[in-house]
């Protein structure tokens, strides 16, 4: 018996013949290698894409991005968003691994170099009780939280871990996915197993060596007691075979790591290291390159590295497949599926390798594509930075480039060409809507204006967009704004256009919008559309445009709480708000609207989807240009039921001219016309400021 | 093999619109141009049919009569595939008539010696439906208008006639040819922005009348009418309109149904 | 020159209503012009049609005959050719046809003459005087024809009344035209639309769809909307392009003309050609977005609200 105090320890190697040893170290090293192998074969596979740079974030920021990369990971607070229980138990896997290895290292440390190279060694007395301590906690945690998660695959079975995708059907080749579950099955269980041996052989070395402090490694010490009463012969036998089978495992585990969905250890880290964050606000431009290169995606090697590398990062965790509209609504799109079919074209190719076209029936459907309502979902939620919604956006532009678009979208491009808006109107009648008003408003292009207003299409030319316009125009004029409009100077700002994949069509629409604002003198842009106000915030500035742009909502608060407009009737409506996809989520503008509401004395109700997981109203992406197929629920519809599923809400309030169409729409459709009533929130500032029943509402 | 398509950039007119002081002609300022219709479906079938010819050198060279806005149509013409673009243009073309512009045409499309030529049945602002037999007649080629499907045996042209009542005749006739494409025959390609921009570095030449050996005289004696004045049409009555919820003007329609059905 | 001829068509063996209606026109004019009013069949059965085509203000039938079984374009460009040699006049009428618009240009081309297409009126005012549409209807345009002699003009089919058949009693007369090897087209056959049963022109009460309608899935419900309500489906031109609608049941110029008790148009917007083919219509209810939309111009009554909100309400009532 070995007694307590500094000689506390145990032994690495016990009972190991040297040429055991040897084998052992052998086997290591070759995982190891196997490992880096691993590891190098995809950094190979990400530079055959030429869509971007390489490295794609420069060399020199990569130790402050891997930084914060790590600071990231350790918070966990990508894992944990709306899902506290995977986030919880993804903790303590995490934590639980990282001790463990981390465990593992010191161990080795200590016994294959400090020890051989300087004969001390730190692996005992108080420093080894601490340490086994430590080790037991995290593998606790370790084994509880894989425990959580196998619940939660195999009998609780959330929606969003159903492999089942939407862009096959059965019968098709790619619809089967068990080899995905099996995958998972044995990295978990795996996992499981190399824990659960570890105490094994902790309680059986235990329960020969009797070291006596076994109260400190309490799961070992748990297990020794049944062990006790076993012979020393049959432990020493069952020892080295857990031993074996243990590290066995282990380095086998190791090895596989590039192989399997271990690997997202790896991937996710980088991946978030080098995440965009400005990917939801701000699509790439086409990069420079021969005239004659298509643009677009189109096969794996128009990919930018990066996005090549997000790929291998995707853990099938399903938080994009959960939070996506069209999903959601039965389309045949799923972010998760995009990426993971891609992937696989990426992992096994065809004989035409990088080269191979990943658009079409075998790969990444059209219909698919176009299902696509760029409300960037997908790109807000995903734990470890995947682009989704980008990627799709370049697989578009590639579609567009061979004229592979529904005919309705395709005819809407031609018109806002013609006549630069979507609704085929002349451009002369861009600024008609202010000929109602008892006042007339000012022609930014001919005199200095305070605020340059960028009215957007919908808000110009849909009628009922254009009763909020004329009120926003009546706050204004209230205010004493000294505001102006561009009237016929004015385009589509091209975010949709962009966003469908036209990209040259963008250009030109911008190139005209900036060259009418250059011409005028304002302090700064104000807009009642949040599409717009991505574009001319966001992306105008790629082509040299840089103002200051700011929401309608926020212009309107700062009146508010200035008093330049005053609440003369406190409004008692109970209401629910719809963060609109372009300020909300994409832009990170959550707060004014909600301020409004409780400034006018209203009681706001949150939507159960709110703020950054507003779920779209089905027309961004160029979808409110492509016709629905009858029979299936709308976006909108699914929204507006939400909403009457809320206690005794009266108004839907929106801040986008989209929404307003979108949802008075949907409100009929659904049969919830007696139920809930629109408001666009500047209609019920007018109903709180304006001192008789003006204009409200439809 | 060479294909010449004839096109036109037409205007569309807004609702609101102001006629020239002379009361010949619109204000341009209420004109929005575009390729005409019919000239997108000619131009698509010139392409497919260059297309499935074997071997090299065949093309497709798109034509058209115009001033500055016409440029953008030729572009879009090259940037969906065309190989070649003429424009031509002079002052005195501005108020040429259908045979005007035909004489002017067929002066062009005969410097090309073209196989086939293709024109859209009519443009969507002047609705002649005229220019492209006229243009045959100039060049003494054979003819067939309103053509809905075109198959091509090496120099001996089928197509399918698309007559009133949905009646189609098949008729066959020798290259060269000219025949006038009706719309539906296929599905127009997109072309975008940015291959209109890469269009720019494609052939385009620009004409005037001296070059094609012509002068104003010969143009003048070549047009059939002239225009007088332009004027709003009489309006009748119009319509009684039915006003309400969609309820009520439903209502309402049933009820003029069933009174015009009985009896 | 002097005199008017109008060339009559037929096609397969019957007279076309637009050469009736021609006659009426040119009739009128020839009185203005004081001149005669002759009219020209041609064709190889065309003796067959000379009594029907002695109307009313006519003097002379003149028959021309052309080898083969119907209308080729160069025979028949030969044969106005000649009508144009041997006769002189000062005015050749033509409808506004496919058949014409075959021709017609290209013998105003060679021979140098006057030419106005689809117009609406004609007249003699010091001169031939002719108005038709501009910018597709929205204006109505005025040409003259200085310095011709003779000018061809096809007129715009259902505007004029229809001449009564053979109320007059001109006599006809052979005009003989060298036709020899002058055809460049041969003709292989005729096709009928697959009609899947329907004859839309029989049908009494029409509910026709156009391109307001948005998807082709759509149309099914529109099938079953018109079943309900006992209409017979039939649409305008851009659904039969796109392949959503067959071309048996296309209302327009280049498809069936119809003239039913109700024509019920839901997201049809009017264009010209559509016009032609329904604007006799009983009765004509309009239902489009668009308060400018042309078709209010023919119509009776007209709604402007959605197609599908209507085809709902509707729906409810069948």
């Amino acid at each position: 018996m070995l007694s307590l105090g500094s000689l506390a320890t145990r032994p690495v190697f016990w009972d190991f013949t040297t040429p055991l040893r040897v084998l052992w170290y052998a086997l290591a090293i070759a995982s190891v290698g196997v490992f880096v192998y691993g590891c190098w074969r995809p950094v190979r596979k990400w530079r055959r894409g030429h869509g971007g740079p390489w490295p794609p974030v420069p060399w020199s920021q990569w130790p402050a991005r891997l930084w914060g990369g790590l600071k990231l990971l350790g918070s966990h607070r990508t894992i944990a968003r709306r899902d506290h229980t995977a986030g919880a138990a993804h903790r303590l896997i995490f934590y639980g691994f990282m001790v463990l290895f981390a465990g593992t290292v010191i161990l080795g440390f200590d016994t294959d170099f400090l020890t051989p190279v300087f004969g001390v060694s730190y692996f005992h007395g108080t420093f080894y009780l601490a340490y086994k301590e430590v080790l037991n906690l995290f593998g606790t945690a370790l084994v509880i939280g894989l425990l959580v998660m196998m619940v939660r695959r195999a009998i609780v079975r959330p929606a969003k871990l159903d492999y089942a995708r939407p862009d096959r059907a059965l019968g098709e080749p790619q619809f089967d996915r068990h080899t995905y579950e099996i995958g998972d099955w044995v990295f978990v269980g795996t996992l499981l197993v190399i824990a659960l041996t570890g105490f094994l052989l902790e309680g059986v070395r235990i329960a020969m060596d009797q070291p006596g402090y076994g109260g400190t490694q309490f799961v070992g010490w748990l297990v020794a007691q049944p062990l006790s009463g076993v012979s020393d012969a049959t432990l020493g036998g069952l020892r080295h075979g857990l031993w074996w089978f243990h590290g066995l495992l282990a380095i086998t585990f190791v090895a596989s790591i590039p192989f399997t969905k271990a690997m997202h250890m790896l991937t996710a880290y980088v991946s978030l290291s080098l995440r965009d964050d400005t990917a939801k606000r701000q699509l790439a431009p086409i990069p420079p390159g021969p005239a004659d290169q298509p643009a677009g995606y189109g096969a794996l090697e128009d990919f930018s590295p990066l996005h090549l590398l997000q790929l291998d990062a995707c853990t099938k965790c399903g938080r994009c497949h959960e939070a996506c509209p069209a999903n959601a609504t039965g389309r045949p799109l799923s972010p998760r599926d995009v990426i993971l079919e891609l992937r696989e074209h990426a992992n096994h190719p065809s004989a035409d390798g990088f080269a191979a076209s990943v658009i079409g029936a075998d790969g990444v459907r059209q219909e698919t594509l176009w299902a696509c309502m760029q409300c960037q979902a997908c790109v807000e939620i995903c734990p470890v930075g995947i682009e989704q919604a980008p990627i799709i956006n370049q697989l578009r532009r590639r579609l567009v480039e061979e004229g592979e678009l529904d005919s309705n979208l395709q005819a809407t491009l031609q018109t806002i060409h013609k006549s630069g808006n979507s609704f085929g109107e002349n451009r002369r009648k861009r600024g008609r809507w202010t000929a109602e008003l008892e006042f007339e408003v000012p022609d930014a292009r001919k005199q200095p204006v305070e605020v340059l207003w960028f009215v957007g299409d919908y808000a110009s030319f849909d009628p009922r967009s254009q009763q909020v316009t004329r009120a926003i125009a009546r706050l204004l004029h209230r205010s004493q704004v000294a505001f102006g409009i561009l009237y016929d100077g004015e385009r589509n700002s091209g975010n949709d256009v962009r966003r469908v994949g036209e990209e040259g069509l963008f250009e030109s629409l911008a190139q005209q919008n900036i060259d009418a604002i250059s011409e005028c003198e304002f302090d700064r842009i104000m807009t009642s559309d949040p599409h717009s106000l991505n574009a001319l915030r966001n992306e105008y500035p790629q082509l040299g445009a840089a103002w200051k742009v700011v929401h309608h909502t926020q212009l309107l608060r700062e009146l508010l709480e200035s008093g330049r407009l005053e609440v003369r009737n406190r409004l008692s409506h109970r209401v629910t708000y719809h963060d609109p996809c372009h300020l909300g989520r994409i832009n990170g503008e959550y707060d004014d609207p909600r301020r409004i509401i409780e400034l006018l004395g209203c009681t706001l109700v949150e939507m159960p989807r709110n703020r950054d997981n507003s779920f779209c109203c089905g027309a961004g992406g160029g979808r409110i240009w492509i016709p629905d197929t009858p029979g299936q629920e709308r976006p909108s519809e699914n929204r507006i039921r939400e909403a009457v599923a809320l206690p005794d809400v009266e108004l839907f309030v929106v801040t986008c001219p989209k929404d307003v169409t979108m949802y008075e729409d949907a409100i009929k459709t659904s049969g919830n016309a007696d139920r809930i009533q629109l408001r666009e929130l500047t209609e019920l500032i007018e109903e709180a400021v304006v001192p008789q029943p003006a204009m409200v509402g439809a | 093999m060479r294909i010449v398509v004839a096109v036109k950039q037409v205007a569309a007119l807004d609702e609101e619109f102001e006629l020239l002081v002379d009361g010949r002609s619109v204000d341009p300022d209420y004109l929005e141009w575009d390729l005409n219709e019919w000239d997108t479906f000619s131009l698509e079938a010139a392409l497919q049919l260059r297309d499935a010819l074997d071997g090299d050198g065949h093309e497709v060279v798109a034509v058209t009569i115009g001033e500055e806005e016409a440029q953008e149509g030729l572009l879009a013409c090259l940037a969906k595939g065309a190989d070649r673009a003429v424009r031509v243009w002079d002052e005195s073309l501005r108020d040429s008539d259908v045979l005007a512009v035909a004489r002017v045409l067929a002066a062009v499309i005969e410097r090309e010696s073209p196989d086939l030529v293709l024109c859209g049945v009519q443009s969507s602002d002047a609705v002649n439906g005229a220019t492209g037999v006229a243009l045959s007649g100039f060049l003494g080629l054979a003819h067939v208008a309103v053509v809905k499907h075109i198959e091509l045996d090496g120099t001996t042209v089928t197509v399918q006639r698309e007559l009133e009542g949905g009646l189609v005749e098949i008729l066959t006739l020798p290259l060269p040819a000219l025949l006038t494409i009706q719309t539906g025959i296929n599905e127009p390609r997109y072309a975008t922005l940015r291959a209109i921009k890469q269009a720019r570095e494609k052939p385009l030449e620009s004409l005037s009348l001296g070059e094609l050996g012509l002068d104003h005289g010969a143009v003048a004696a070549a047009a059939g009418s002239r225009v007088v004045s332009i004027a709003h049409p009489e309006r009748g009555e119009g319509a009684q309109m039915l006003e309400g919820a969609p309820a009520e003007v439903a209502a309402r329609i049933v009820e003029i149904v069933r009174d015009r059905m009985t009896g | 020159m002097s005199g008017v001829v109008v060339v009559a068509e037929s096609r397969r063996g019957e007279l076309r209503e637009v050469s009736l209606e021609l006659i009426s026109a040119a009739s009128a004019v020839a009185q203005e012009m004081g001149e005669p009013l002759s009219v020209a069949v041609i064709g190889s059965d065309c003796a067959k049609f000379s009594g029907a085509l002695a109307a009313d203000g006519v003097s002379e039938v003149l028959t021309v005959q052309a080898p083969g079984d119907g209308f080729e374009a160069d025979l028949w460009a030969a044969a106005v050719e000649g009508l144009i040699d041997a006769e002189s006049p000062s005015l050749v009428m033509l409808g506004h046809t496919i058949d014409s618009m075959g021709f017609a240009p290209a013998v105003a081309a060679r021979r140098g003459l006057g030419f106005a297409s689809d117009v609406v009126a004609v007249g003699w005012s010091d001169g031939l005087r002719v108005r038709r549409g501009a910018y597709g209807d929205k204006l109505i345009a005025e040409l003259e024809f200085p310095g011709k002699t003779c000018s061809i003009v096809t007129v715009r089919p259902g505007i004029f009344p229809p001449a009564t058949a053979g109320a007059g009693s001109a006599q006809a007369r052979s005009v003989q035209v060298p036709m020899e090897g002058v055809a460049r087209t041969a003709h292989v056959s005729y096709e009928e639309a697959a009609s899947g049963g329907v004859d839309i022109t029989k049908a009494e009460f029409l509910l026709s769809i156009g391109r307001g309608i948005e998807d082709k899935d759509n149309v099914p419900r529109f099938e079953e909307l018109a079943a309900k309500l006992g209409a017979t489906l039939s649409s305008s031109r851009p659904l039969v392009d796109a392949g959503w609608m067959p071309s048996a049941r296309q209302v327009g110029q280049s498809g069936k003309t119809v003239k039913p008790r109700v024509y019920l148009a839901l997201g049809i917007s009017g264009a010209v050609q559509h016009l032609a083919g329904m604007r006799n219509a009983d009765t004509i209810i309009a239902v489009n977005r668009d308060p400018e939309a042309p078709i209010f111009n023919v119509a009776h009554y007209g709604a402007v609200a959605d197609l599908f909100e209507i085809a709902d309400e509707l729906d409810a009532f069948a």
